[in-house]
């Protein structure tokens, strides 16, 4: 079966080409574990809730952690925040206290291994005068109104992200929008400024989005540092107006969902209106009435 | 000229009993798998009748076939511009009520049933869903019954008949009916194939039979929307569509289709007929009075040197050239020009033909009198019982130019033979009336012996199948020959 075996080997030839990559790529991943992927781990998963030596945001700054605890005890708090809490260590418990609440997120592909290379690189950014994980340097000035007017434009999408990142609308609504508001797949953002506790915290978070949905999309097309403040500036000022949530939102988006199949159907009505509509039941019915 | 070969058959009206062991037959071979319970590739219908599926000779409402328009032809169901925007709803697809749903009974209740003061019954079930179903339609729901004033009164065939004619056929007196059994005509021209978006139906080039590509078909109906002869279904279980192979797998072993193997009326004619490919395109554009001439027209002589020769130019093996020498189908269609064609105002040019049945009215009743009908030799045609303008509409796209000839000739061998072997009948006049229906007395012996006395292979001429050949016009045959026979349908495919 000449086909067959012809089929096999190039087969064959895409097993051995597979296998020499993933090698390849595995001896890759191998020698730059030690350097660069701590950092960008940080920076992806870490940096939104701690920095090292620029004040607590959501977390603590994590600044000569490892005076404060062992080793041992910060690799397994870092494994199984919610299990550590739950056995009642109550150091575990002053930081919930402290971070009013909040739990420290299981970071995603978080190991053993990992763990240790992220306490060597805040041991390391600790010893240094301005550690690069200081927290985003977001402008001090007072917001305007351009400001929040500018923050607008780019959350309902008028303005696109420069980093062509999808807008917030998309997955987000704000309680001050008209209409049928903006997406439900994300949180409510009307307090989003509260919830994360200011300016600060909020830049954060928006410089590396750090939840399981926000970190995949913005890793690669991050918000850019420039946009940062108008959109911090327009969820401040929606947490300032603090409107109460529009109910009839959701039950027009059905209704508008209902009146659009209902045009829908008539308009196929009409397209397909001399359609096949079946022969013999009319016939017989037909022939019974004359 | 471009001669190809294709099986072809004739159907015997007049022999048919309606029995349905044809429909039998090939159920029992083909459509008894789940998905084709209400599949008939082979169907009799009581004419006049509906048919199966009902009223499908209606295309007003079934779109199927062609029609000519701007100087050439279109298919009605679906074109080019169409065929997009109707792709996930086909407007023309005909539903289950217009066939039947098929049904089976639930015999374990006869035997299950708790003793009681009644019969136990078996309950008919729906062999879709399962449930109890009333029945409402089947296939064959107005078999025998003529002047059914709901099923036989809305023959699409009496649209241009008129009153009088049709209260004719309705008069107790003379209630008629025949049969018409139907197969796929495997067409010259056929609409089901041009109209497949997926390109899964085929016309086979060694012996013209149309088959759907079961790997190929992605299921959109076109095909079943476009035949205008409603001979091709939807498995609702592979959701491909099927039809009538013509029993291809007993072809190539040199055996009748089963349901040609099984007619006890004998009425099955099957063999090669060698056509003019070329032609297609003009014959499918002929006005419609015109059609049955082009269409026969196209049918080449297999002695005709210059033929026999084009077709070996064209591959054609000699075997089978030999067997369309010998063609029944070839006699009764071109020699004798008494089978025609089922509705080839549809233009897929079928290539199974159907010899008329003789209807004729003998005697009548005058008051308490026996009154014979025929004055001349001749029964008034006219006066038979079923219009001749009702069975034109049928078999010659309404020209009864074409239907009278061949009724003409089979009643003038009818009394040809009277004169032989009764001998109430003079030759002279009998030879007067062969001279009249155009048949000489060889033809008329001919046509004698191929209607009554003929044998299992006169009615079957089958070619070898020389399928090395028909592989040759795709592959190398013995790389082909490498590459089959393992036992392995499907191509076995492992990691990505």
């Amino acid at each position: 079966m000449p086909k067959v075996t012809s089929k096999k080997c190039i087969t064959g030839i895409n097993w051995a080409a597979s296998i020499l990559t993933s090698v390849f790529f595995l001896l890759l991943i191998c020698t730059s574990v030690s350097a660069q992927v701590p950092a960008d781990y940080f920076k992806q998963n870490c940096a939104s809730c701690h920095t090292i030596g620029g004040g607590r945001l959501t977390g603590p700054d994590l600044k000569n952690v490892s005076e404060r605890q062992s080793r041992d005890w910060l690799v397994n708090w870092t494994l199984d925040p919610e299990g550590i809490l739950k056995s009642g260590d109550p150091y575990a418990v002053k930081l919930q206290k402290e971070a009013r609440g909040a739990v420290m997120t299981r970071s995603p592909g978080m190991t053993r291994v990992l763990s240790a290379a992220l306490l060597d690189l805040i041991d390391a950014e600790s010893k240094l005068e301005k550690s690069q994980f200081a927290g985003t340097q977001i402008s001090d000035r007072p917001l305007l109104a351009e400001d929040i007017e500018e923050g607008r434009m780019l959350f309902m999408g008028a303005t696109r992200l420069k980093n062509n990142g999808p807008s917030c609308i998309g997955c987000h609504t704000v309680n001050s929008m008209k209409g049928l508001g903006g997406g439900r797949l994300g949180l409510n953002l009307t307090r989003a400024y509260a919830r994360l506790e200011g300016r600060k915290g909020l830049s954060a978070w928006l410089v590396s989005p750090p939840s399981l949905m926000m970190n995949p999309i913005f890793k690669k097309y991050p918000i850019d540092e420039e946009e940062v403040l108008p959109l911090v500036a327009f969820l401040k000022n929606e947490t300032e107006i603090d409107e109460p949530e529009n109910k009839t939102a959701m039950i027009n988006f059905l209704l508008y969902g209902m009146g659009g199949a209902v045009v829908l159907l008539v308009i196929f009505d009409l397209l397909w209106n001399k359609r096949f509509r079946g022969v013999r039941q009319p016939m017989v019915k037909e022939s019974y009435h004359s | 000229m471009d001669v190809r070969s294709q099986i072809s058959m004739v159907f015997h009206l007049d022999k048919c009993i309606g029995c349905h062991t044809c429909s039998v037959a090939c159920k029992n071979i083909w459509t008894d798998r789940k998905g084709t319970e209400y599949m008939w590739w082979n169907n009799v219908e009581t004419k006049p009748g509906t048919g199966f599926p009902t009223k499908w000779e209606d295309q007003e409402k079934y779109k199927g076939g062609w029609e000519k328009k701007n100087g050439s032809i279109q298919l009605r169901s679906t074109g080019k511009g169409r065929v997009v925007p109707n792709i996930f709803h086909h407007p023309h697809q005909p539903s289950m009520n217009d066939y039947y749903e098929p049904w089976t009974y639930k015999y374990d209740e006869l035997f299950n049933a708790p003793e009681g003061n009644d019969q136990p019954t078996a309950r008919p079930i729906s062999m879709v869903t399962g449930e109890h179903m009333d029945i409402e339609a089947g296939p064959n729901w107005d078999d025998d019954l003529s002047g059914s004033p709901v099923y036989a009164k809305n023959d699409p065939n009496f649209k241009n008949l008129t009153a009088e004619q049709q209260a004719q056929l309705f008069a107790i007196e003379r209630l008629v009916f025949f049969y018409f059994p139907r197969i796929c005509n495997h067409c010259l021209n056929p609409s089901c194939v041009a109209s497949c978006p997926s390109g899964a139906l085929h016309k086979r080039g060694e012996d013209g039979i149309v088959l759907i590509d079961q790997e190929q078909c992605r299921g959109w109906r076109s095909c079943v929307a476009a035949c205008p002869y409603k001979k091709t279904y939807y498995n609702w279980q592979t959701g491909k569509s099927e039809k009538c192979i013509l029993c291809f797998p007993r072809i190539e072993s040199g055996q009748a289709p089963a349901c040609f193997h099984s007619c006890v009326g004998r009425i099955r004619y099957l063999g090669v007929l060698l056509y003019d490919a070329d032609m297609i395109d003009d014959v499918a554009n002929t006005p419609d009075d015109q059609l049955v001439e082009a269409h026969r027209a196209m049918v080449l002589d297999p002695n005709d040197p210059e033929v026999i020769r084009s077709a070996q130019a064209n591959g054609i093996h000699d075997d089978v050239i030999k067997s369309a020498q010998k063609s029944p189908v070839y006699k009764f269609v071109k020699e004798w020009g008494i089978a025609l064609p089922p509705h080839i105002e549809y233009r897929t040019l079928p290539m199974l033909f159907y010899v008329p049945p003789m209807l004729p009215v003998m005697t009548t009743m005058d008051g308490d009198a026996k009154k014979n009908m025929n004055e001349g030799l001749f029964p008034d045609f006219d006066k038979a019982r079923a219009p001749m303008e009702f069975l034109a509409n049928l078999f010659s796209a309404g020209n009864t130019g074409k239907m009278r000839y061949a009724l003409k000739k089979q009643m003038a061998v009818r009394q040809y033979r009277r004169a032989v072997t009764v001998g109430d009948i003079s030759m002279e006049a009998a030879l007067k009336m062969l001279l009249e229906a155009d048949c000489s007395v060889e033809e008329a012996e001919g046509i004698y012996k191929l209607t009554s006395l003929c044998t299992f292979d006169e009615r079957f001429v089958i070619p070898p199948a020389h399928r090395e050949e028909a592989i040759e016009m795709m592959k190398d045959p013995l790389e082909h020959k490498q590459e089959v026979g393992f036992g392995l349908r499907e191509e076995p495919e492992r990691g990505a």
